[in-house]
């Protein structure tokens, strides 16, 4: 494997990793995108370790950071949120191929990595060269289930009615704070966007993690968001309930990093399927 | 103040194992600052901040670089593979690219906790003029102490697990990083007894976390006491970045000043 170190992009503001197989890579290509504001290594290291496993199995990779995020700088264009994270994108899968000769992608994102993630497998027109999707903590929403599952314990439980009564006076108190986060796309959108990608022919590999469990807390939940399509063959799912949402713990980043290798090989095998160290 | 030319990303050493990245600068105040880089989650957390750094220092004359010791970053290694002579060794090859590269031979290093104590080490080997330091690490068995309770109540975090996590599942790691029995000694045998006193020396503890800065024998017109005090040891802030535009502003005066 080798690494190499690169800057590029539309304004040569872009920074990241290339990582090339020993052997002729396969023709798929695998790009991480930053997790929140966590520079290209990841939370923990984990795109170094994650991208390092694909490399070993032949898989070109690129761990990068997207515009003003971590060494990177911005374009200097006047773009929508959408329409940079798609550029970026672009720019990120062209390096590749030039590269290793690539001329399909999968992506990877963990939150809001995921959300960039989703944003960029939506946008059919631009997007043609993706063929595949690690949701990592994506888009999710409290279902009636999740409510079950989450209040119904709770019900009778006066030490918890206490504090969440304790809590609620608080936030009265103290009136509505400003929000400056970015607001999800409805449910609805979500999933019809999930099922054109599907529809278009990208593969999904959809994990959810317990460090989530204030709005998923079940493998069930995946369809009560999402629909029939999540049954689809095209859809791996899969919620581990015991590991937080970065993988602070060395062993979980390990099973993760085994169970994407293990969806990447069974959807676009290579020569080295397999062969993992 | 004309604006720098972009930074490289490169890698270099003899096999190409170390990551680095130049920020060179449009005019030369005759000397260059190599970044050490604290280990584990505090190097996550105060990326940005050296990058700010980085980009400040270049702006005022002083090429600048950063880079990755083996088995951090982007270097070549796995985490578990982090070795303290190794990471001396490492800088002192930082220490002689960056003096490749910026043409200058003058160089001086800041670090932040271990990077401090890497650079304090590394002095001599490195050939290091200068040396500035931000809440340096300088009991190593005290500073054990403190990471092995802070992982023990990590996976005991019901904020963070569903439920708490086995001793065994934690075992052997700091704060999401694996840590080698030999890594693991070799900083719990850190003592402030290194011969390179620092000329600027930051003090962001605050009165929570109890120290002395007097194993390093510096002057008290050396340290400068910058609040508020930085949370480095804050489990409910693991993954916050450091920002602290007093420490980059301090540290730039201090060299811009100090420049001949």
């Amino acid at each position: 494997m080798i690494e190499r170190a690169f800057r590029f992009g539309r304004a040569q503001h872009l920074v990241g990793i290339a990582g090339l197989p020993e052997s002729t890579p396969a023709p798929v290509g695998v790009i991480v995108l930053n997790a929140g504001l966590v520079h290209r290594v990841g939370p923990f290291r984990l795109n170094v370790d994650m991208t390092r496993r694909m490399n070993a199995l032949g898989y070109a990779t690129l761990r990068f950071d997207m515009s003003t995020i971590g060494d990177s700088g911005a374009s200097g264009e006047s773009q929508t949120r959408a329409q940079q994270v798609c550029a970026d994108v672009d720019d990120a899968m062209s390096l590749l191929q030039q590269q290793a000769g690539c001329s399909r992608f999968v992506l990877v994102g963990l939150c809001s990595g995921a959300e960039k993630a989703h944003t960029v497998a939506r946008d059919r027109a631009s997007h043609t060269r993706l063929t595949g999707v690690v949701f990592l903590d994506g888009f999710a929403y409290r279902t009636l289930g999740f409510k079950l599952r989450y209040y119904l314990p709770r019900v009778f439980n006066l030490r918890r009615w206490t504090r969440w009564l304790g809590r609620k006076s608080r936030e009265l108190a103290k009136g509505d704070a400003p929000s400056f986060g970015v607001a999800p796309l409805p449910q609805d959108v979500v999933s019809e966007d999930l099922r054109d990608m599907v529809g278009r022919g990208l593969k999904l590999c959809m994990i959810y993690s317990g460090g989530i469990n204030m709005y998923f807390n079940h493998s069930r939940q995946f369809r009560e968001c999402f629909g029939s399509v999540m049954a689809s063959p095209a859809v791996s799912t899969r919620y581990i309930e015991e590991t937080d949402h970065t993988y602070v713990l060395v062993d979980d980043r390990r099973h993760l990093i085994d169970h994407i290798e293990a969806w990447l090989c069974r959807n676009f095998p290579t020569a080295h399927a397999g062969a993992s160290p | 103040m004309k604006r720098p030319d972009k930074e490289l990303p490169f890698f270099f050493g003899t096999r190409g194992e170390l990551f680095g990245i130049y920020h060179p600068a449009p005019r030369s105040m005759g000397k260059a600052v190599l970044l050490c880089a604290p280990l584990g989650q505090d190097y996550i957390r105060c990326h940005r901040l050296y990058r700010q750094l980085a980009s400040t220092l270049a702006a005022e004359g002083m090429p600048v670089l950063r880079f990755d010791y083996y088995g951090c970053g982007d270097s070549a290694g796995a985490s578990s593979e982090v070795d303290w002579d190794r990471c001396l060794q490492d800088t002192a090859t930082a220490a002689h690219e960056l003096r490749a590269r910026a043409g200058i031979d003058h160089v001086v290093a800041f670090g932040a906790r271990l990077g401090g104590s890497v650079a304090l080490a590394a002095a001599q080997a490195a050939r290091l003029d200068d040396v500035l330091v931000w809440d340096p690490v300088l009991h190593g068995d005290a500073y054990v102490a403190t990471l092995d309770a802070l992982q023990d109540a990590l996976r005991r975090d019901t904020k963070r697990f569903v439920r708490p996590r086995e001793w065994v599942d934690a075992a052997g790691q700091w704060l999401g990083f694996e840590v080698n029995p030999a890594l693991r000694r070799q900083i719990g045998a850190l003592h402030a007894g290194w011969h390179k006193r620092p000329s600027l020396l930051l003090d962001t503890l605050g009165d929570a976390a109890p120290h002395d800065w007097k194993g390093l024998s510096v002057d008290a017109s050396s340290i400068r006491v910058i609040e508020p005090a930085t949370p480095w040891d804050d489990l409910a802030r693991l993954e916050a970045a450091i920002i602290s535009h007093p420490v980059v502003q301090t540290v730039s005066s201090h060299l811009s000043g100090a420049c001949g």
